[in-house]
């Protein structure tokens, strides 16, 4: 019976990271707080049972504030706020994750590619210049108004308007890289171009990019607060924070304020989080580069 | 000699509040500048001999603070002074020459504005009383075409050129006392010389006196009166350059002084490293890397300044005997 | 900035999706949508469209609302001033709070000043906009009354000045109805608030990260030493720091022409944002198109109108060096 040297050096590599991580957690209290928050949220968007239904109105219990049956209040159906808080997490989330990581996925190694000296990265990065001189919410909004409201849709107008920032930011991680002395190192003893780009660029970026995706992230959730908020993007009855902040929008100059807040606090947990997760990870890197 | 010490500093400490621990970057320093003298301080870096400089003209921002001592300057208090009075007494009565020029002058103003600002910070003069004074000035450090040099700013200014714009601004309110952090680090090695040739020459009209903050051995011996060593915090000896140079008390200027290169010989160098700064050891703080090491003394207690001849002091219990003299050499 | 132009034509029209069909609604007959898209014009080829889009923009024709039928031109400026005023008020007071915060962050760095800020920049910049707008709303009107009620720029009962820019602000000034002026400044205390408070932390944080390092700089330790005031030390390190900031602020600025749109719907500003997400909503392509446009357009100029303001104040740059490289 022979164990292959591989396996038993990845297994030894994963432990490593494995315990590498163990030790990030433990110097960064914060990010592992928003990580557990996060993950609850998550988890209970996805599994928790409800106290209430969140899609079958109620219309003897509408606007009642916060009590004890219905811990956030309910709205104007007769909705219990609570409820839906939760059960909005469910696309909030996942949605936000899913763009911000295709977007990762294709910013990238446009990033890299444009890291390199040749004409088209220049005339690409003039037009990325021009692309980003839209507000970009706006571009969201008409992507999604123009293919229609559906999920799919939802998850590339989000990846579209952040590839911009990972790819920037990749070429100028990558750029800076390139003068180093190790790169110049690998290149004097006759490694392939795309050998440094795999092996000695990636690994270095790594940090900073999903730095940069959990900042994405955050700001995707906002994104799509915003889009259900209009009522695109994600419709009723499906629940999700914006169009909750909506219908509480009609309600808070009335004084029944809980109708928007619980959904605003959702997001603003969320948000906070994954900046947290941001800031964490860039501090680590940051010590872990010197 | 004056009798009264132009500034006298008594036992000053000064410490940083880290997340590490208390740095105890000046631990005990007393020494004195006479009138018109040239005194220059030696040490390796991390002596505490930037710090104490800062210290003495209240330049330590937090996490750092002067925590206890006294630095008398024409009689006057400057620790815990309050904050207009030492104002006045900073660029009119001492003045301060950096390192790094660049890091002196400001890149967005011009020169003469920069002029302007230090000299209405302490008198009330006219434009044009402040244009032929600078004028005047950058004249005398040896700038040629100081009317150019006084519309620009500081980015068209060469390192030797923007180090004697910065002695102007330093000494144009005609100091007292010049205080310069290591004014030539970082100068090619001719403008060196002709810079502090300058500041010499510039200190004896004025008839002012000059703390020197070097680790450049040569520097001290060629330019200054007196001599301070620190190591660790701490004085460790001093006195009259030519006295410390010839017969260094202290092991430690000792070592110093052995380790100047010279052609044919092999390198000497100082076993060990500085101690933590964190964790002075009690005792001397010499005690590790010294050769000498005789007194019981040595390693409890940490030995006081005693004067070893004639303004020459040492902190040390060990006193080298004069047979083991070393010739510096210009 | 041709790029723009194409660019704008592009994300519009090659889109996937038909949008006389979403015009047309779930219930007309695909005759009935035929007919639409010809009166759209989206029969035509897409270069031949191209074509006419350019030719009509050297014109200066946006094109035509497909709902009002009104010039896509006169709409927008008769909404632009509007968004000018409250962008420029709202990054006004913005950067007020951020310089003010950053500076007293950045002075007494690592100790609790700056601590605090640190997690007020992180609660601010987490909170949506709109939300801390309705959460405003629901504060200092309904509670406190000390804001009037999100009913538009002016109250209810308010008439207009006489229009001269279409900025209400600007064209109460022209007029000299100070009362005028009055009910429009209260009216738009919410908005800018809440952008003005959100957007303040975007430059607290610049503020920080350039005052700070410069109040250490040896530039302020060399002023310092010489004798300057503590006022003149501040105005270096403000000096050495300030191109960061103001690029910032033109970056915010050309962002919130279209940012403060949500905003503008929750407190019916009549501003372009809320005029471009009703049209957008509405599909309606040349009102869509010309939005995009004039909003990239107007990013470039403003991004053109700071490098010459960065050139200009910072002697470190060239005005030459800068005109040779465009």
């Amino acid at each position: 019976m022979t164990v292959s040297v591989e396996s038993v050096a990845s297994r030894l590599r994963f432990r490593a990271h494995a315990a590498a991580f163990g030790t990030f957690l433990r110097h960064n209290k914060g990010v592992a707080v928003a990580g557990i928050i996060l993950l609850t949220m998550l988890l209970a968007g996805l599994f928790a049972p409800l106290p209430f239904d969140p899609i079958k109105p109620n219309p003897s219990e509408t606007l009642s504030p916060p009590n004890a049956s219905h811990w956030f209040g309910t709205d104007r159906s007769g909705l219990d706020i609570f409820s839906r808080t939760i059960v909005a997490a469910r696309l909030d989330l996942p949605l936000a994750i899913s763009g911000a990581l295709v977007s990762l996925m294709v910013g990238v190694p446009l990033g890299l590619a444009a890291s390199t000296k040749t004409r088209w990265a220049e005339r690409f990065m003039r037009g990325l210049d021009a692309f980003q001189a839209f507000p970009l919410l706006v571009l969201a909004i008409v992507i999604v108004a123009l293919t229609g409201n559906n999920l799919r849709n939802i998850v590339v107008a989000i990846a579209l308007i952040n590839i911009p920032r990972f790819i920037r930011l990749t070429r100028s991680e990558a750029l800076a890289l390139r003068e180093s002395r190790f790169i110049e190192a690998a290149r004097a003893i006759g490694a392939s171009p795309r050998r440094v780009l795999f092996r000695h660029l990636l690994p270095n970026i790594v940090g900073t990019i999903f730095a940069q995706a959990s900042l994405a992230v955050a700001h995707a959730i906002v994104v799509i607060a915003a889009l259900s908020f209009l009522g695109i993007g994600i419709t009723p009855p499906d629940a999700s924070w914006g169009a909750m902040i909506r219908e509480g929008s009609q309600t808070m100059a009335t004084g029944h304020w809980w109708v928007a807040t619980a959904p605003g606090v959702a997001v603003f947990l969320a948000v906070v989080s994954f900046h947290t997760i941001a800031d964490g990870l860039l501090s680590y890197f940051e010590r872990a580069d010197h | 000699m004056a009798t009264e010490a132009l500034l006298a500093v008594e036992d000053l400490r000064t410490e940083f509040f880290t997340s590490r621990g208390i740095v105890k970057a000046v631990n005990g320093v007393s020494f004195s500048v006479a009138r018109g003298e040239l005194v220059g301080i030696v040490g390796e870096t991390g002596c505490g001999k930037s710090a104490t400089i800062r210290s003495i003209i209240g330049l330590v921002r937090p996490p750092g603070r002067v925590v206890a001592g006294s630095a008398r300057f024409e009689s006057a208090e400057l620790i815990r002074m309050p904050r207009r009075k030492l104002r006045a007494i900073r660029g009119s009565g001492i003045g301060f020459v950096p390192q790094n020029p660049f890091g002196a002058l400001n890149p967005i103003l011009s020169i003469e504005r920069q002029f302007r600002n230090v000299i209405r910070a302490h008198e009330s003069i006219s434009r044009p009383e402040v244009r032929t004074r600078a004028l005047q000035m950058l004249t005398d450090v040896g700038i040629p075409d100081p009317e150019r040099v006084l519309r620009g700013h500081a980015h068209e200014l060469s390192g030797g050129m923007a180090q004697r714009t910065v002695i102007a601004l330093s000494m144009i309110l005609g100091p007292r006392l010049v205080i310069a952090d290591e004014p030539t680090t970082g100068l090619d090695v001719t403008v060196q010389r002709q810079i502090l040739d300058l500041i010499r020459d510039l200190l004896e009209r004025e008839h002012s006196a000059m703390l020197l903050v070097t680790h450049d051995l040569g520097v001290v011996a060629q330019y200054c009166h007196r001599v301070i060593v620190m190591y660790a915090g701490k004085v460790v000896e001093s006195g009259p350059v030519t006295k410390v140079f010839k017969t260094p008390a202290h092991s430690y200027t000792k070592a110093l002084l052995g380790a100047i290169p010279r052609p044919g010989v092999d390198l000497v160098t100082i076993s060990g490293t500085v101690p933590d700064p964190i964790n002075y050891p009690v005792g001397c703080p010499f005690y590790d890397r010294c050769p000498h090491r005789s007194d019981p003394r040595c390693e409890t207690e940490s030995p006081p300044l005693t004067e070893v001849s004639e303004g020459h002091f040492a902190a040390s219990y060990y006193h080298p005997t004069r047979d083991q003299s070393i010739n510096v050499g210009t | 900035m041709f790029g723009v132009i194409t660019l704008a034509f592009a994300l519009v029209n090659l889109t996937p999706g038909d949008p006389a069909e979403v015009i047309g609604g779930g219930l007309a007959s695909p005759e009935q949508v035929d007919e639409i898209r010809e009166e759209l014009g989206l029969k035509d080829p897409l270069l031949q469209r191209y074509g006419s889009y350019l030719g009509d923009l050297a014109h200066g024709d946006l094109g035509v609302s497909f709902f009002t039928k009104r010039t896509v031109a006169s709409e927008m400026r008769q909404r632009f001033p509007d968004t000018i005023e409250l962008v420029a008020m709202s990054l006004a007071l913005a950067s007020v709070i951020g310089i003010v915060a950053g500076f007293i962050a950045g002075y007494f760095r690592g100790r609790l000043p700056d601590r605090l800020l640190r997690l007020f920049i992180s609660a601010t910049q987490s909170v949506p906009d709109f939300f801390l707008g309705l959460l405003l709303i629901f504060l200092l009107f309904f509670k406190l009354r000390w804001a009037p009620p999100p009913v538009g720029r002016l109250g209810l009962l308010d008439t207009p000045p006489p229009v001269v820019t279409d900025g209400l602000i600007m064209d109460s000034i022209i007029a000299r109805d100070w009362e005028l002026l009055r009910t429009a400044l209260y009216h738009s205390i919410l908005p800018v608030l809440a952008l003005g408070i959100f957007y303040s932390a975007y430059i607290a944080k610049t503020a920080r990260a350039t005052l700070g390092p410069a109040f250490r700089s040896k530039q302020v330790e060399f002023a310092r030493a010489s004798g300057l005031s503590e006022w003149k030390v501040a105005g270096y390190a403000f000096r050495q720091a300030r191109t960061p900031i103001i690029t910032y602020g033109a970056i915010l600025m050309a962002a919130l022409i279209g940012g403060a749109a949500i905003v503008e719907i929750v407190f019916a500003w009549g501003g372009i944002g809320q005029w471009a997400i009703d049209r957008i909503l509405k599909l309606d392509i040349p009102a869509i198109q010309g939005f995009i446009l004039v909003t990239g357009l107007f990013t470039l100029v403003i991004y053109f109108a700071l490098d010459i303001l960065v050139a200009m104040l910072d002697p470190r740059v060239s005005l030459d060096e800068f005109i040779g490289e465009s």
